[in-house]
């Protein structure tokens, strides 16, 4: 074909056009390459006046600077990280901790003896700021002093925080902020003097771009007040508890997504753990992406998400009136100690939220049975792999004028890379969720003790304390003479401890002496929820006898402090999620422990709990049968020898069916497995070999097969009419009954015939068809019902419930159990009754029988 | 019913349909697709003693082969068919070439010790043949020229010299009884050492592999697999590929011949198998133990700075050597454009020999490390393509260190016409990093990639940004 004209144009426009492309494209290279540096826009660094600091030299003012664009008044005033407890300050006394002396739910108010320091009364707010106040961002009660809300702190690259908290420190107050920016290039700090550098800003008395750093909160901005925060590679080295961050000291949490295998912990087994801290953070989940701003519209979760109409709702903030006025409450979960902003609690995504929780857990028994009674954490934090308190002993005081404090999860106390980190089980105790439900949950207990004096009571202030027992550098003689135990003249760090009354009382008169009026020890536990963390499914609890045994990890007693200082036993601090019903008690070398209580009225584990009277009788049954067997059975076999053998006339009848006989060994088969590995299930601490799960699994196929098997028969003996051998004939049943009684009682030790004659139409005896009648229509029936609830309990729990559910379907299922292993004992012991003990059991094989003969009756006919 | 003989069978049936159907129902059976890697890994029967079946003193190679054909006498027909021998592919069509081409080492150049024609005499001992001194040597060579021992010997009984023909002073008699299944030593021998010495070539391959630990290479160190377990053979043909000497990517070693393709338990990760290569993660640094060589200066080669084999050698020039690398990531999908002697080179950067094919845009692409060897090497300033020189032997550069006598001679042999006019241009080279796999505890985590300082440049591969946060290639989110 010619090539048109109009052939030709289109083949210059296709040229032009993808010569624009490259154009174009080349064009979209080069924007993304300037949207390598931040969207932020450049800015003049302003003071409180409103004034250029370049101008004024004065300290930087992030209301002023940040608050040319962003509507930082709202912010600060919508941020629970700035109030810290202020604005819901009350009374001393009437907080939900109990503590006399607590005025607040938040850092500010809310005393710790982990911290200790002063107690807030509104007139020691320096002191606040420069102790506890220290991890607090800035605004709320520190705006008194004039430190405003930090922004930099929070949404800087690299903020320098050791600078700001010298500068808190030195009550520089003016200065913290400014001081943050000294990593940054646009502040210098040098000989306690702060010099803008004019480099960073360019003629305008803007920032220039290069100095730019602005961001999202990355996880170690939040790490800086929060605890560990570790996201390179090089080795990550924690050694103790203490200096390790807030939350890494007080849960062992730590952000990092080190494969442990990398760490460079001494951390026990390390070369075995193939994962990391934590999986969210492995897999780069931020903590902003769960603790979101609440107004962020790319997060917020709506009201109306939850209409049962709506999935989403799409009505949300522009980003532009979000940026201007960002909520700064995060969205966050029910810890136990996270008193503060009550309004915000479960305002976050839970784990399934986010997580598809119902396939993936398929292989789990009673998955959700599971659900209703663990939250996630409890499986998927199995293990903390770092230090974390244990013990905040106050009642002494170290020279350094800290507390003797332990770690868990650690052994030696060298505090050096020389200990072991083992890490620990967190405790797991029932939290009351706010929304009713209780479930179980993982914790690290923390208990504390110290001196409280007057009345109302106060803590003991430090610096008394140390007055008690410090001279200078070194503990006074008095102290020394009294905890010598070794009298070598030292304290060391064991002897440091008020573990007797008379230790005790001396240091309580000591404190008398400096006016302390009425010292008392008080002692608390502090439940830490540990929520971070997070194993994957690899890594979580998938062993059933984990909980299911005696020894369950859910009952595991914790332990709560090596001794007991001054012998004052601890209760649980109030104003937490925790049911903290269970015991506290202190074992032989005075360790205290804290053992959670399962009421297995409203929760019932299988292998852990049983009833035990039940156990009992069933004992009782089954050694009542033995006892009684061997008393027949003895009497059956002296007698047998003082008499001459009894030879009675016998025909050879064919009394069992195929079927029958195939039935009866197939019940046997599946109800002897049936009974082993219900006891197995019922105690598996004993049966330490087998695996739960799969006993389990046996259990309930064996119970298909006996039920199946049971039905068929109760059919077939239906249709044949064969049913009839097994109801009692109530025509002269009792006489008859008798008979057969007196018969084994007494005639079969004097070789008599049996009473009656044993034929194919007629061969139970009135006493056999007795207890068949109740064991065929009344233990099999209830164990099947009983088991198939039990079984059914995570498809219709419903069903299971109006019943009493596990806590009373599982005790009755047992008591059935151990009658039925009664029975099976009396009744093989009852076959050997026949004329030759064995030939009940062979003829159940064969299928003939021989009998004895009474009257002579026409031989059976029969063939197989 | 009762009058029924057959009931029972009736009965029977029902009996165990009774116990089966439960089991049916309730066993759990595993849904994932789960592959035995050990069987694809073949069983190795132990090998036939040979030290009484040979007798006789052998005064060449040649003598020993002949005596192997004894008793095997298709093998060296079967050798002489392979790569081994033949140093050549088979001719391959390729886009953008009008003609079918042939690749090996035979014909075409690399960038380490360059090329083969005219330099017969040293290259040629890792050849699997006795005495190819010229380029007629396919042509006329016979059975008995095969070289049974280099792969078959026992360790330590044998090593080739100049031409590929027995070192002095070998026992040959020795060497011929010990043979036996090849080891990592016979492969080694020659496949450590490419490129003028051990470690110097690939990277992933070098004498710490004779003795390797679990952490160096899961396959060899912890399992003690020899070569052949994944390069199985059939016929003395060996499984295997290289984009330094193939164009085709026939006959490749994959991990999925023994792995499954889902056998991670995470799903996350194995929604990036579509696009990432198992090598990726699992062989997260190469050169380990040995250093290998990155960079080849040919331009400074000539000069009497003192010798160091590591830094400079008057014969070929300055290297440098690195451990621990970390592989550059390509896109690639098994084959790669090859540099054919007569190329003009790059108008701008360095000419690659062989630059993996792939991108973002190729489904059959996957993200692979490599090993990258940057070298700079002599070419035709007039006629702007590389040179093959003389190196070896009489004239070679190696013992006049004129650069121009090379060239020239080099032309000679391979019948590339010489300007008479050179220089030197950079030239860099791809090897896929696919040894030393280690376990699994060292295999890139996350963060690796996915984050700010990660090894992944995503713009350059074609992302927008990471996929982590802008999306995958396929929607499927893998």
């Amino acid at each position: 074909m010619r090539p048109s004209i109009k052939h030709h144009t289109r083949k210059l426009a296709l040229i032009l056009m993808s010569a624009g492309a490259i154009l174009f494209s080349l064009a979209l290279t080069a924007g993304h390459a300037a949207a390598q540096t931040p969207l932020h826009p450049t800015f003049p660094f302003l003071d409180k006046e409103g004034g250029n600091v370049l101008d004024s030299g004065k300290p930087v003012s992030t209301m002023q600077t940040c608050g040319q664009c962003h509507d930082t008044g709202f912010i600060a005033s919508h941020s629970f990280h700035a109030d810290a407890g202020l604005s819901s300050a009350t009374n001393a006394g009437s907080t939900s901790t109990g503590r006399p002396w607590d005025t607040s739910e938040g850092l500010y108010g809310k005393w710790n003896p982990i911290t200790y320091g002063e107690p807030v009364d509104g007139t020691n707010d320096l002191t606040w700021l420069q102790t506890i106040g220290l991890r607090h961002v800035g605004g709320g009660p520190a705006q008194a002093a004039g430190v405003e809300m930090n922004c930099f702190l929070c949404h800087l690259n690299s903020p320098d925080n050791d600078l700001r908290i010298e500068m808190l420190e030195a009550g520089r107050f003016e200065w913290a902020n400014t001081a943050t920016l000294a990593d940054s290039g646009i502040v210098s700090y040098t000989a306690g003097n702060y010099e803008y550098n004019r480099e960073a800003f360019d003629e305008n008395g803007e920032l220039r771009t290069a100095f730019l750093s602005i961001q999202d909160p990355a996880n170690q901005n939040c790490g800086q007040c929060h605890g560990t925060v570790h996201m390179d590679q090089t080795p990550l080295v924690l050694t103790d508890c203490e200096d390790t961050g807030w939350e890494t000291a007080t849960t062992g949490i730590v952000f990092a997504a080190q494969m442990l295998t990398n760490t460079g912990m001494n951390l026990k087994n390390k070369t075995e753990l193939t994962r990391a801290h934590d999986i969210h953070v492995e897999r780069l989940v931020e903590c902003t992406d769960c603790h979101f701003s609440i107004n962020n519209p790319i997060y917020a979760i709506s009201g109306t998400d939850s209409l049962d109409n709506l999935q989403f709702d799409p009505r949300r903030l522009d980003m532009g009136e979000y940026l201007f006025q960002p909520v700064h409450q995060f969205a966050r979960g029910q810890s136990a100690q996270g008193s503060i902003a009550p309004e915000l609690k479960d305002s976050m995504r839970r784990c399934e939220s986010c997580h598809v929780v119902d396939e993936t857990h398929d292989w789990l028994p009673y998955a959700e049975k599971h659900m209703e009674a663990i939250h996630c954490e409890t499986c998927h934090i199995p293990q903390m792999y770092s230090p974390a308190l244990q013990q905040v002993d106050w009642t002494v005081v170290q020279v350094d004028g800290s507390s003797q404090t332990t770690c868990r999860g650690v052994e030696g106390k060298t505090g050096t890379i020389n200990d072991l980190v083992t890490g620990f089980n967190p405790a797991l105790l029932q939290r009351k969720n706010i929304d009713g439900s209780i479930k179980l949950a993982p914790y690290n207990l923390i208990t504390a003790w110290y001196w409280v004096y007057g009345n109302p009571q106060q803590p003991v202030p430090q610096e008394v304390l140390q007055a008690v027992y410090l001279d200078g550098d070194d503990y006074r003689q008095e102290i020394i003479a009294a905890l010598d135990s070794n009298n070598n003249g030292q304290l060391e760090r064991d002897e440091l401890a008020l573990d007797t009354a008379e230790k005790a009382a001396l240091i309580a008169a000591e404190l008398e002496a400096l006016g302390i009026n009425n010292p008392q020890i008080w002692a608390e536990v502090q439940p830490y929820s540990i929520n971070h963390n997070v194993a994957d499914a690899g890594w979580a609890i998938q062993d059933c006898e984990t909980c299911h045994t005696d020894e369950s990890q859910l009952a595991v007693p914790v332990q709560l402090a090596s001794y007991v200082p001054g012998g004052v036993i601890p209760n649980f601090i109030s104003g937490t999620n925790t049911i903290a019903n269970g015991r506290i008690y202190t074992d032989k070398n005075g360790a205290l422990f804290y053992q959670t209580a399962l009421d297995k009225n409203s929760t019932y584990i299988f292998g852990h709990h049983n009833v035990s009277w039940i156990d009992w009788l069933g004992a009782a049954m089954i050694l009542g049968v033995l006892g009684g067997i061997s008393v027949h059975g003895g009497i059956r076999a002296y007698s047998a020898r003082k008499q001459a053998k009894h030879q009675p006339e016998l025909k050879k009848i064919f009394m069992y069916s195929f079927y029958e006989r195939i039935w009866h060994w197939l019940q046997t088969l599946t109800i002897l497995i049936l009974a082993f590995t219900g006891l197995v299930i019922h105690k598996p601490e004993m049966f330490g070999i087998f695996q739960f799960k799969g006993v389990v699994l046996v259990h309930n196929i064996m119970a298909a097969i006996l039920v199946a098997n049971a039905a068929l028969a109760l059919l077939y003996n239906l249709l044949s009419g064969d049913i009839k051998r097994f109801i009692p004939e109530p025509k002269g049943f009792f006489n008859q009954s008798i008979i057969q009684a007196k018969y084994y009682l007494s005639g079969i030790f004097k070789n008599e015939h049996h009473p009656f004659e044993k034929t194919r139409e007629n061969r139970l005896n009135p006493l056999q068809q007795v207890t068949y009648f109740m064991v065929l229509n009344v233990l099999l029936p209830l164990q099947t019902i009983t088991g198939i609830l039990m079984w059914g309990a995570q498809r219709w729990p419903e069903i299971s419930n109006r019943l009493g559910g596990l806590p009373r379907l599982a005790p009755f299922h047992t008591l059935i159990s151990w009658s039925f292993v009664a029975f099976i004992i009396l009744h093989v012991y009852l076959t050997t009754t026949g004329h030759t003990p064995l030939a009940g059991i062979k003829s159940m094989i064969v299928g003939w029988d021989e009998v004895e003969v009474h009257l002579s009756e026409p031989e059976s006919t029969e063939e197989e | 019913m009762k009058n029924n003989k057959f009931l029972w069978i009736l009965v029977l049936v029902i009996s165990v349909a009774l116990v089966i159907l439960p089991l049916v129902l309730f066993l759990p059976f595993d849904k994932t697709d789960k592959v035995d890697p050990w069987a694809n890994v073949p069983n190795r029967p132990t090998h036939t003693d040979h030290t009484n079946l040979i007798s006789g003193t052998f005064e060449t190679g040649q003598e020993v082969t002949q005596a192997c054909l004894e008793c095997h006498p298709e093998t060296a027909g079967q050798v002489m068919s392979t790569a081994h021998w033949t140093w050549e592919s088979k001719p391959i069509e390729v886009p953008g070439r009008d003609e079918p081409v042939t690749v090996g080492k035979k014909n075409q150049i690399n960038n380490f010790c360059i090329g083969i024609q005219g330099n017969w005499q040293k290259c040629v001992t890792c050849h699997a043949g006795y005495g190819w001194e010229d380029e007629t040597f396919h042509e006329t060579a016979t059975e008995d020229q095969v070289d049974c021992l280099v792969c078959h010997a026992g360790v330590g009984t044998y090593a080739k010299g100049d031409y590929g023909l027995p070192l002095e002073g070998i026992d040959l008699t020795i060497a011929a009884q010990s043979v036996g299944v090849p080891t990592r030593q016979n492969c080694g021998s020659c496949h450590f050492n490419g490129g003028g010495g051990n470690a110097v070539k690939h990277g992933d391959l070098d004498e710490s592999l004779y003795w390797p630990s679990a952490s160096l290479d899961v396959h060899m160190g912890e399992h003690n697999f020899q070569c052949i377990d994944c390069h199985q053979t059939e016929d003395h043909n060996i499984k295997g590929r290289s984009i330094s000497v193939s164009l085709d990517n026939e006959n490749q070693v994959y991990c999925t011949d023994c792995h499954s393709t889902n056998m991670h338990e995470d799903e996350r990760l194995n929604a990036h198998l579509d696009t990432v290569a198992c090598q990726t993660c699992h062989i997260p640094q190469f050169a380990l133990e040995d250093p290998t060589k990155v960079e080849w200066r040919w331009s400074e080669a000539g000069q009497d700075i003192g010798d160091d084999p590591h830094v400079y050698l008057k014969i070929k020039g300055s290297f440098v050597y690195a451990s621990d690398v970390q592989p550059q990531y390509l896109w690639y999908n098994g084959v790669a454009d090859r540099y054919l002697l007569g190329d003009p080179i790059a108008a701008e950067g360095p000419t690659a020999i062989n630059y993996p094919k792939g991108d973002i845009n190729d489904p059959t692409a996957k993200i692979m490390p490599f090993k990258v060897h940057v070298a700079d090497q002599i070419y035709d300033t007039v006629n702007n393509y590389l040179i093959q020189p003389k190196t070896v032997g009489e004239g070679g550069y190696w013992t006049e260190f004129d650069w121009q006598l090379a060239a020239t001679l080099g032309s000679q042999i391979t019948g590339l016409p010489y300007s008479g006019s050179y220089g030197f241009t950079e030239t860099i080279m791809f090897w896929p990093t696919t040894h030393m796999v280690q376990p699994v505890s060292e295999a890139l985590q996350c963060t690796a990639c996915h984050s700010e300082d990660g090894r992944l440049d995503w713009l350059a591969l074609g992302y927008p940004g990471d996929p982590i946060e802008w999306g995958s290639r396929f929607e499927n989110g893998n």
